[in-house]
This record gives C-alpha cells, structure tokens and sequence, in this order.
C-alpha cells in the first residue's frame, strides 16, 4: 500500500472514530488490548497492552486511528506484562468464529462475497440455536467480524474458567465430532423385557428425533407407494422392511413420540443412522476450532473498523440478525456521503451499500464506501481528487 | 482431640482441616515425638504410591485422630519426596478411597441403612463442599438410582470435571445435553465427585516446607521416610520389560479383554488392553495381525498415542491394577494377582516362572 492510500485510510478510520464511541467489553481493564497501525504498512500487531497503556479508548481510537483493534476473550491479573505467562489468566469468554473461508460446500472462489457472508449467516443461525438450546447460553454477543464471518461471545457463568480440553468438548458438541451415531439408540429394560429407544431427552439424540418426527408426518401424509418409495431410498431399507417400518411408525404415532424403535424391526436402525446423518449435515456449525480452544485469544473489537474491508465489526441483538445485511448495515454512514477518486488496479464486481458496481481497471471516482473497500483490500490506490 | 469421625474418613473437607487448624497440632511436634498420626501418614503415603489406597492395612489400629491428622502430615510427606508422579498418585490413591467410601455410605443411605455409629456422608453434603450444590439436581427419585438420567449436572460443571479421556460415553457430544444440563446416573454422579476429591487433593501440591526454622526440623525428621519413599516410588516406576509376547501367560484381566474384543471394546478398555500390548513393544500392525478384534478403527491412532514417550518415559503408561478395578476391568483375578499391583508386573512374573521351570527341566 502507498503513502497516499495510507494516509488518506488512515484519515479516513480517524474520521469514523470521531463520532463512534465502541462499547467496551466487561472489565476491559482486565483485558489485553491489540491493535495493528496503518504506519509502514506492517501487519505486525503492537500487542501486550493493558488498557492504561491505550488512555482512554475513544481518544485512542481517534489519535492513532488503528487499521485493526483487538481485545482479549481473557481477563489476567496483570494485562499488561509482556510474556503470556506472567499475566496471570483468571478465565476467559467462550468464543466462537464463524468464518466464510471454512464453510464446508462453499468455494469462495466460486460464489459472490455476498452469498459466502449469507451462507456464513445460516451457520451463525445454526450455532445460536445449539448455544441457546442445548448449552442454555444466555449471556450470548453476536458479532458481524466486519470481514468474512461472524463471532459468538458467551459470557454466562461457569464458562470463563473452562481451559482448553473443556472448550474442545464445546466445539466437537458443535461439530457433532466423534459422535456415536449407533449409541443413539440404547437398550432399556421395560418391564423384564428390553426396548430399543432413541435418545429423546437432549443432545444429538434429541434432534435426530425431531427429524424422525418430522419425516414420519411427511411421510403419513403420502399415498402408499410413494412412502415405501421415501423409506427404499435409504441404504440397507427394502421393501419388506419399509412395510414394517411404516406399520411400527405411521400407525403408532405415540410410539415415534417416545422415540420407541423397536417396533420397527431392522430397518428402523439404518433410518435412525441415516436420519442422524442428515441431522448432523443440517444441524452443526462449522466453528474454526482453534479460535475456541485458544483461552488467550485476541479478537476484534466490536464497533470498530475492519481493516481490511472498510466494514463496521458490529455488534447484532438477537432480533437484529434475520435481517441483517452486512454488506449495507455494516458500512459506515460516514463513508456513504461522497465519492472519491482511486486508480483501480484489480476490477471486478463490488456489492456494497445495497447496489452493484462494476468497477473497469484504471483511474475512476467511485462511491468512498466502494473506494474504502478496494484500497482495504489493496485493490486500489488513492489518486488526485 | 476427639474430631468428628467423619472428618476421620474425608480428611480433605474444609471442616476437617478447620479442625485440625483449630486444635492447633504442631506437626513437628508430632514428628518428633514419634505420634501414631504419623506412623499413619507414612502409611498412607507408602499405601497411596504401592496399592492405588489410602485405606489403613489394619484399620483397629488407628483412632479418628490419627486417621484425621495423618492427612496433613501425608501431605508434608508428599510434598517432601516431590516427584510429580507422586503427587499424582497420591491424590489419585485419596480420591479413589473417598470414592468407594462416598459409594458406601450413599448405597447405605439410600438403604436407609443409616447406623448411628458410623456417621455416613450424604450426597448433599458432599455437592455442597464442591460448590456443586447448584450446580446438581436430582431429577427423579422414583426412577432409582440406575437411571441414565438420574441427575442434571450444569454442562460447565460437567465439562469441568469429566475428563474425556474416560471414554466415548463421557464425551459432550455423546450427551443428552439439554436446556444448558447433562443428564447423569448415579455412578457417574460419584465418578464427577471422585474427580473433585483429585482435584482438591491435588490442589497445593507440593508445597514448600523447607524455609523455616520449623520447617528445616520437620523435613530433617522426616528424612529417612522421605528417602524410603522416593525408593519405593522408583522401584515402582520400574516395570518390568518383558520382550517376549507369550498371551497365554497375560493376566487374567488383559485375557478377558481380549476374548471379548470384537471392535466394540468401551473406550476405557481397548485403551488399557492397547496400552498392555505396546508397552510390549507391539506396534498397531502387530496387534490388529494377532488381535483383529481390536482393529476398531481407532487402534492405530490409540497405538501411535501410547507408544509416544516424548522422550521421558511413557507418557501415557499402561494403567494398573487399582486402575483397572475402577472401570470394572479387574476379572477373575487368580494367586498371582495377589502378589503384583500391575497387570505387567503379573505378566513379568509369570514369564519369569515359566522360564524357571523350562531350566529347571
């Protein structure tokens, strides 16, 4: 990045701080501050700091105008001291990343920033409804990350002391990692005879039932032929065992209800293994691992700018993500006032602000959010006005 | 001192060392006078180290009190001979005797078999001591104690304490987690409760006795404990290598775990039965030739886990008799069993007697 496209971002991010005052997270004292500088174009990040060595934050933020700023999901006893193990770590939030690069079925290669960041959404959806349902979160901050994802910090009691190997415990619940498919079935005595029930009372077993529940009512609804045709797509289910399958299910509603399984013979195994795989492949959220597990992680600060986009990292309340867009809630109302002048150096298609351009290679005034976006991602120089 | 005798069978309660606190006992005065606490405690080091117990050989021996204090001065002991994995063993050997005890008196308990001269622990007692008591609830009284859902645990008080290396069951994700909790059963309530017991054994040690003028004195009297245990400790540490690999001279346990192998070994005993395997020098193609229903998909993984000694002996060494017993891998334990502590130990002696009776012939 040149020296004129760096002053002139650099001014620019000063700009926005001046009338943005980002809410600080819980005992932000307690926290270890980051932040990366626009000067010399570095991405080396000025890290170790406690909130004393920042001043206030706002006239920080105002002063230096970082390219990047960063807190820490841990409180330590001294957030200032230079080396991790002199800081003395007293917990740290439970956060989760959702990021657009990791989403298994979309090729950022081969889908708009716009569809990536709406896939990332379903995931983030996804994530919230384990968090909330099954964890019971309640403490629970959604984070447009101002790049490609979102972020979850949980902040209810009991999570900040989890170390590593409880977080990873977090995660693979999430990612449904090394679940024992087979185990959701178990073998209870009833009455001096045993019964092979699904797990209905939480867990991946619970959802698994929901989803059998929901296809034995699509399929009680069916004409007959085409219900023995739904339960013969399943591997390891023919004819013989569909017909047991639809007498045991489609007839005893009360025993799908109680997640009763024995009744439907064999097959009812291989619908219960391939239910669960779809459960799984619908239900978990791809969360980048170590972003969890890591208890001395930095991450960015909400209300700040990203960057390497130009974009708002914002903070969503709850109502607010179904119709979040970020590729207009989350651009800056300052950088939307005026148009700007910048040499482009790799073209192409930018959505932002609620409309399309496309941007031919060369010298062109754009709109500034247009031009912030390019320059963040060194896409553009600034030029002359 | 006359301490409540339940202090006597859970030394690690807060209230038992408030106690012992308040009756202001100088250790090093019991030291040197030679006090049975510390026979006691030097037993219930050397116990802890040797048999996976703290429970005294001859328990008409001692009274509450030596029982009581013979928990800090163990403590001393412990801290003195300063070996990690006597530490280790040792809160593991006090958490394993709280455990079947709290077993105990809970079956009793729940019995209402309650005697009036054994003063029983009660499980809310116990929540209470590890701030579990909010953390815990009974679900259903009605149901009984075997059912899997017998207690709701927070998940963060469940992730606290389960340790995901006591198999797939303990798992999160293979959990019926729910509005934020986890159901348990009874015996898994006791296994999270052993956990705590570790933990708070654990917690301080070792610490720093020398430094004082009291201290000097202390760790000078207790020198030749401290040396006998270090020598035993090592003396345990050494596992006997055994190159050969001869299964009909495997203990009893490991035989009964191969028999039943058949790729659905639960976590915890396709790792003791692997661990046995590799610490004699098989690696996971040689085991899953020989023993194919241990070939589960996840041997070779476990295998290159446990042969991997980072340099400094095992770190993941193939677990012993009291280890055993407590995941209900201990069967059909023959005269031989008698005489080791280590399923190796057992299979060490047994080579040896074949051998002796080779020559001999």
């Amino acid at each position: 990045m040149d020296r004129r496209t760096r002053n002139y971002l650099s001014g620019r991010f000063g700009d926005y701080y001046r009338s943005a005052d980002p809410a600080l997270p819980p005992a932000p004292e307690r926290r270890e501050w980051g932040h990366i500088p626009w000067t010399s174009g570095s991405t080396t990040m000025v890290r170790h700091q406690s909130i004393y060595d920042l001043g206030d934050v706002a006239d920080f933020l105002q002063r230096e105008a970082p390219r990047h700023v960063y807190f820490s999901a841990a409180r330590y006893d001294d957030p200032g001291a230079g080396s991790m193990d002199d800081k003395g770590w007293q917990g740290a939030d439970l956060v989760f990343d959702l990021d657009a690069d990791h989403l298994p079925g979309v090729d950022p290669e081969a889908v708009t920033y716009a569809e990536m960041l709406a896939a990332c959404k379903d995931a983030l959806c996804r994530l919230l409804d384990l968090l909330e349902t099954d964890f019971g979160f309640e403490d629970v901050t959604v984070v447009f990350s101002g790049g490609r994802g979102y972020h979850v910090h949980v902040r209810d009691d009991g999570v900040a002391d989890l170390d590593s190997a409880a977080r990873r415990e977090v995660v693979d619940y999430v990612r449904a990692v090394d679940l024992d498919v087979e185990g959701l079935v178990r073998t209870r005595a009833v009455g001096g005879a045993t019964r092979r029930e699904l797990r209905t009372g939480g867990g991946w077993g619970r959802r698994t039932h929901h989803r059998l529940r929901s296809f034995v009512t699509d399929v009680r609804d069916l004409p007959a032929d085409e219900a023995t045709e739904r339960l013969t797509a399943f591997d390891g289910i023919g004819e013989g065992r569909a017909e047991t399958l639809l007498d045991a299910f489609v007839d005893n509603e009360r025993a799908v209800e109680r997640g009763n399984v024995e009744a439907g013979g064999p097959g009812a195994r291989r619908l219960v293994e391939a239910l669960a795989a779809e459960t799984v492949a619908a239900e978990t959220a791809p969360i980048d691992e170590p972003v969890t597990t890591d208890t001395r992680r930095l991450i960015r600060l909400p209300g700040t700018l990203h960057g390497g986009s130009g974009l708002v990292v914002r903070r969503l309340d709850r109502d607010e993500i179904d119709d979040f867009d970020p590729l207009v809630d989350a651009v800056p109302e300052r950088f939307t006032r005026r148009s700007v002048r910048v040499a482009v150096t790799d073209p192409g298609t930018v959505e932002l602000d609620g409309d399309t351009f496309t941007v031919d290679a060369g010298e062109q005034t754009v709109p500034e959010c247009v031009a912030v976006f390019l320059m963040t991602r060194g896409r553009a120089r600034k030029v002359k006005e | 001192m006359r301490p409540d005798p339940l202090y006597a069978r859970y030394p690690f309660l807060d209230a038992a060392r408030a106690a012992v606190q308040a009756a202001d006992i100088s250790p090093p005065r019991l030291v040197t006078e030679g006090d049975p606490a510390v026979d006691r405690a030097r037993e219930r080091v050397e116990r802890a180290l040797m048999s996976g117990t703290v429970a005294p050989e001859t328990p008409e021996r001692w009274s509450d009190r030596d029982e009581l204090l013979s928990y800090p001065i163990a403590r001393i002991l412990v801290s003195l001979v300063d070996v990690p994995a006597a530490v280790e063993k040792y809160a593991d050997a006090e958490a394993e005797t709280a455990f079947e005890r709290l077993r105990t008196d809970f079956a009793a308990d729940d019995a209402e078999l309650r005697s009036v001269s054994t003063p029983r622990a009660d499980l809310s007692t116990f929540l209470d001591e590890f701030d579990l008591d909010g953390a815990v609830r009974r679900v259903a009284d009605e149901r009984g104690g075997s059912a899997p859902d017998a207690f709701r645990v927070d998940v963060t008080a469940y992730l606290r304490l389960a340790d995901p290396d006591w198999g797939a069951d303990w798992r999160l994700v293979n959990r019926d987690l729910a509005d934020g909790a986890v159901p348990v059963a009874t015996d898994e309530l006791h296994r999270l409760l052993r956990e705590a017991v570790r933990r708070r054994v654990a917690s301080g040690l070792p610490f720093e006795v020398r430094g004082s003028t009291g201290g000097d004195a202390l760790a000078a009297a207790l020198d030749d404990d401290v040396t006998a245990l270090r020598d035993r400790l090592a003396e345990r540490e050494r596992l006997p290598s055994v190159e050969t690999v001869t299964p009909e001279r495997f203990p009893p346990c490991i035989q009964a775990l191969l028999d039943r192998a058949d790729g659905d070994l639960p976590a915890h005993s396709a790792f003791a039965v692997t661990a046995f395997l590799v610490s004699l020098g098989l690696d996971a193609d040689a085991i899953a030739e020989r023993w194919p229903g241990l070939d589960d998909g996840n041997l070779s993984y476990r295998a290159t886990v446990l042969a991997d000694d980072g340099g400094g002996g095992s770190q993941y060494p193939a677990p012993s008799c009291a280890t055993m017993q407590t995941f209900g891998d201990c069967v059909n334990p023959d005269e031989r069993c008698e005489t080791i502590d280590h399923p190796r130990r057992y299979y060490a002696a047994a080579v040896a007697a074949a051998e002796r009776s080779t020559s001999d012939d």
